[in-house]
């Protein structure tokens, strides 16, 4: 039994042996899980994924093609509660490309080099967590100089009841180099589970990473989701997040950029119904000068469900000629969803450009009327606005089968 | 004799309590134009959104039969698809959707409850390229999320595109001709007389008499406090622009 409140883990540790995962162990021993004092956690209610006795569990599928996304041609790597599955992985070699299981790449340099660097900084307890105690993940390594042609798509699958998984991933894309990830959250036939992940991802020197990623869970099961992203000079990160459905979500994106001309892009789209409740902390660090940074994030929440949204930006001393944009528009189709939202810029340079905004109301009645009085019927009509609505983030998606898929997800 | 298209009897109307419109008799037959003129405040505005279908009036009495049917029974998708038409005066911005899209679906929902086929691609696209030569919409205005970023008299050329399109029994224009330079006006007025049949009726609500020189009516009412108080031809409205309202109001008392 793993009683994640008393810190009682009787789950192996990570196969990967680095002093990494020993100093993470120990911090797992001294860090405290969040309170509900604790700033960017007060709206999370942890005590439902605290107070659980979670299992540790290798659960095998039978079957996965309800996932997979039609009409695309990938190199799919299959992690099935945090375990890397090697029966329903398909990885065809592409030059300069690099797929491994962790565990099997952690004797490489490049993986040596890379691994938990940016995770380290973190004072979370669950990145520690997920440090000390991943069960495996992939290694992505793209070698300088190569567009890869085909996405690389990391389909994550908690199968089984309380189950908890804490997959880690590392993405490295070096120089001049191209590559489009797609990571998705599925559930199998299970509930109560916890996934606990954590992706790092290197962008070199003007290469250019776009990240689609899709929270599909089943109904009530959990996770905190963490992407810890470097960005070099010149450079082109996009990440697109897309919350669909599961119980409690907790997504947590930082971005360093740490080197000058780069561009940064961070989009979500999440729809909340049931006593959902999701929640988006975004951080993104302007270390250099001459960037852009741009986010948009976009909520639809009915029934009991909540909604969090925490952008921070920070533009630190020495970055000056920045443009950072921030957007957050929430929508609210009961009287019982709320919506929780914080911008919250920190600017210590000063020539910089920056806005944010934050609109959270509920869907134009005078819209809706309009739509009727030319023959569109009521309920025909909100969904037309919640296409609308949603369409402004689905269009950001640079896989054309990965938005075909989410427009057929949403209609 | 021609036919009745809607006959309004003792309508009675409030919103949040306060009864605004207080005894309506209105009929309008096939072929004719109605103008009703008013001040500020008289209920013009309230009249066509009751028609429409508005959720926030309150019938309290009264009825109004609409080619046969209780149209206050009616839902404002339903009323549509009978073929009434309310061009807004204030046209709503819906970003995100296209005009495109918006209009296709609403010939397709109108089409499904007539249990007819929806018009064809084809067919649909030779309708916009026609419909919209009459009231000189550009292909780039059509191609926008509905109403966005368009000015104030390309929203109103819009709505009567949208009425060519739509092809109403009834069309009520709401106030078309505020806030329209008079190229515009001409540009509207156009339109609604194209679209002018014997088999169809318009309610042309205004304020000045300004809108009534392209748009010649058969019957011009005027509306005070609620309620119909005189009603002429297209003269009573050149008497109203030279002597405003006051007269008809003192000799109410």
């Amino acid at each position: 039994m793993t009683f994640l409140k008393e810190k009682i883990f009787d789950i192996k540790t990570s196969p990967i042996d680095s002093v990494e995962v020993k100093n993470a162990l120990t911090q797992v021993s001294e860090r405290e899980f969040p309170q509900r004092k604790t700033e960017d956690w007060r709206y999370a209610k942890l005590g439902k994924i605290l107070n659980k006795n979670y299992q540790f569990d290798a659960n095998e599928v039978t079957d996965i093609s309800d996932f997979l996304i039609p009409d695309l041609e990938v190199d799919l790597v299959v992690l099935v509660n945090g375990f890397y599955n090697e029966q329903f992985s398909k990885i065809k070699s592409q030059n300069g490309v690099t797929i491994l299981p962790i565990e099997k790449a952690s004797q490489l340099e490049t993986f040596k080099n890379h691994f938990n660097v940016l995770a380290k900084e973190s004072q979370e307890i669950f990145t520690s967590i997920n440090t000390a105690y991943n069960q495996g993940g992939v290694f992505v390594w793209v070698d300088k100089n190569t567009q890869v042609e085909k996405p690389i798509y990391i389909l994550n699958i908690n199968a089984g009841n309380g189950v908890i998984s804490n997959a880690r991933n590392l993405i490295v894309v070096e120089q001049s180099s191209e590559l489009k990830v797609i990571q998705r959250y599925v559930t199998q036939n299970g509930t109560e589970n916890f996934n606990n992940a954590l992706t790092e991802v290197f962008v070199k020197q003007n290469a250019k990473v776009t990240i689609e990623k899709i929270q599909d869970f089943s109904e009530f099961d959990r996770q905190v989701c963490t992407e810890e992203i470097h960005q070099e000079k010149d450079s082109n990160f996009v990440i697109n997040t897309f919350t669909l459905s599961g119980g409690f979500i907790r997504n947590g994106l930082n971005i360093k950029v740490d080197g000058t001309n780069c561009y940064s892009e961070m989009n979500g789209l999440f729809i909340g119904k049931g006593e959902q409740f999701i929640d988006n902390h975004t951080r993104i660090d302007h270390l250099k000068s001459n960037c852009i940074s741009s986010e948009l994030y976009k909520g639809i929440l009915k029934d009991n469900a909540t909604g969090v949204f925490n952008g921070k930006v920070i533009v630190h001393k020495d970055a000056q000629v920045i443009e950072a944009y921030q957007q957050n528009k929430n929508v609210l189709l009961s009287d019982t969803a709320s919506m929780n939202t914080k911008p919250e810029l920190e600017i210590f340079a000063d020539d910089v450009k920056c806005s944010h905004g934050t609109t959270t109301g509920q869907f134009d009645e005078e819209a809706i009327f309009y739509l009727q009085a030319r023959g569109i019927s009521k309920n025909a009509a909100k969904e037309m606005l919640i296409g609308a609505f949603a369409n402004e983030v689905i269009e950001k998606i640079s896989v054309d089968a990965v938005r075909d898929f989410m427009m057929s997800k949403l209609t | 004799m021609s036919k009745t298209i809607i006959n309004i009897k003792n309508l009675h109307a409030s919103v949040d309590g306060k009864a605004i419109l207080k005894g309506i008799n209105l009929e309008v037959k096939a072929g004719e134009v109605h103008a009703i003129m008013g001040p500020n405040g008289s209920g013009k505005s309230t009249l066509s959104s009751v028609l429409a279908g508005r959720e926030e009036f309150e019938v309290t009495d009264g009825e109004v039969d609409y080619l046969g049917l209780d149209l206050l029974e009616l839902e404002p998708e339903e009323r549509a698809w009978e073929g009434l038409f309310l061009a807004f005066q204030y046209p709503v911005e819906i970003p995100g959707v296209s005009n495109m899209n918006f209009l296709k679906t609403a010939l397709a929902e109108k089409a499904k409850h007539k249990g007819l086929e929806p018009v064809s691609s084809k067919d649909f696209l030779k309708l916009v390229k026609e419909k919209s030569q009459l009231v000189e919409l550009s292909d780039k205005l059509k191609n926008r999320s509905v109403n966005e970023g368009f000015s104030g008299g390309e929203k109103k050329r819009n709505e009567i595109f949208q009425m060519a399109m739509l092809e109403p029994t009834l069309s009520i224009l709401d106030e078309t001709d505020s806030g329209l330079d008079i190229d515009a006006l001409r540009i509207v007025a156009h339109g609604v007389n194209t679209l002018k049949t014997s088999e169809n009726a318009s309610i042309v609500i205004t304020h000045y008499q300004r809108l009534l020189d392209y748009i010649v009516p058969d019957f011009v009412h005027v509306l005070h406090d609620g309620k119909i108080i005189k009603t002429g031809d297209k003269t009573l409205a050149l008497e109203l622009e030279e002597r405003g309202y006051d007269w008809l109001v003192k000799d109410l008392v």
